[in-house]
């Protein structure tokens, strides 16, 4: 019985969706199936944006319980955001979590992620790396956000975006170009683990946390470098990890 | 000329006394048809209005509400969700016709 008002209230809401050109935004079935619970939406990157001329496309499923449960989305287009994981789409976003509401819909919570691309907030990251990027060096996170757009979500090489950045005085001046060789980057890179196992270090990393962070933390909780080696960590020490990464007392 | 009414039949229909393009925000059914648990709209699937200003489907909202994530709010405004005894809504407004 629950099953069939989700069904009603999602065929409603596709209708919705597809009798409303302006907005832009697509939602169907995923694979071309009639499974209603399990959809591929996606909407137009926002103007004024690195994501201008991109289309994003967004995997969403309806969980038994929808609309009083939120429904799940992530990304199936890479992009360069600090509230999605560059690497698996996921999205940090309240109003599909505890913020969420049975009056919103499927078309409100895209419209969401599409004002979240407007409005990035590295203060509550789901990409630890992306967001400290758009803190520490803002030019550089609209380059590599508008390199992935073209990349990953077929964004024209030329926009309206481009011909604003261009001629804005603070990004057209040059800027300092450090050369430096392959080997002195590998050299660099290296020099960031402190002796610590790449691998070992690169599973915090993967999580989205900054090498530096990471490595800080192992030196904070004392893990021992095992000279270099790769191993398993006890569980204790795992939880000390994640506590420091995470800013917990 | 006079005439007699020697036998009469009253047909009446009754509607939600509230604006008539509404729809409960929770299953966006017509307040004039039923939560989608129940087969007949009236006083066996009535509209619950919250002190708010905000109506729904009694089974929509008593549904919301049992959900921890509810928090108990009201799903348009976030305020707590308190029912009134507002006559007008927990009976239906009966039209002739």
């Amino acid at each position: 019985m629950a099953s069939s008002n989700r069904l009603r209230r999602i065929g409603k809401e596709l209708a919705d969706i597809q009798g409303d050109t302006a907005s832009r935004i697509k939602a169907e079935p995923a694979n071309g199936g009639s499974d209603l619970g399990h959809l591929h939406a996606s909407f137009p990157g926002p103007p004024e944006t690195p994501y201008e001329g991109g289309t994003y496309v967004v995997d969403v499923i309806l969980p038994n319980e929808y609309p009083f449960k939120p429904p799940q989305m992530k990304f199936k287009t890479k992009l360069w955001h600090p509230n999605v994981s560059s690497q698996t789409g996921a999205i940090c976003l309240d109003t599909l979590g505890t913020a969420w509401s049975p009056v919103l819909t499927i078309k409100s919570a895209l419209l969401s992620l599409q004002s979240l691309l407007s409005t990035p907030e590295p203060k509550d990251p789901q990409d630890a790396e992306v967001a400290s990027m758009l803190m520490k060096n803002p030019d550089q996170f609209q380059r590599v956000a508008r390199e992935w757009a073209i990349k990953y979500a077929n964004a024209p090489k030329s926009t309206q975006w481009e011909t604003n950045i261009a001629h804005s005085p603070t990004n057209s001046r040059p800027k300092p170009q450090k050369n430096i060789s392959r080997e002195e980057q590998m050299r660099l890179e290296a020099a960031r683990y402190q002796g610590y196992n790449k691998d070992l270090i690169d599973r915090f990393v993967n999580m989205g946390f900054d090498i530096d962070r990471v490595v800080e933390a192992f030196i904070f909780v004392n893990i021992d470098k095992n000279n270099g080696e790769d191993y398993e960590l006890e569980e204790a020490y795992m939880g000390d990890i994640t506590a420091r990464l995470l800013g917990e007392p | 000329m006079k005439v007699r009414i020697k036998k009469w039949n009253a047909v009446a229909t009754w509607r939600w006394d509230i604006p008539d393009d509404d729809v409960c925000g929770i299953c966006q059914v017509h307040f004039d048809g039923t939560c989608p648990t129940c087969k007949y709209p009236g006083d066996d699937c009535s509209l619950l209005s919250g002190k708010c200003g905000h109506n729904f489907h009694m089974h929509c909202i008593v549904e919301w509400i049992k959900q921890e994530s509810s928090k108990g709010q009201c799903p348009m405004c976030r305020q707590k969700f308190e029912w009134t005894d507002n006559p007008a809504l927990n009976a239906p407004a009966i039209v002739a016709g």
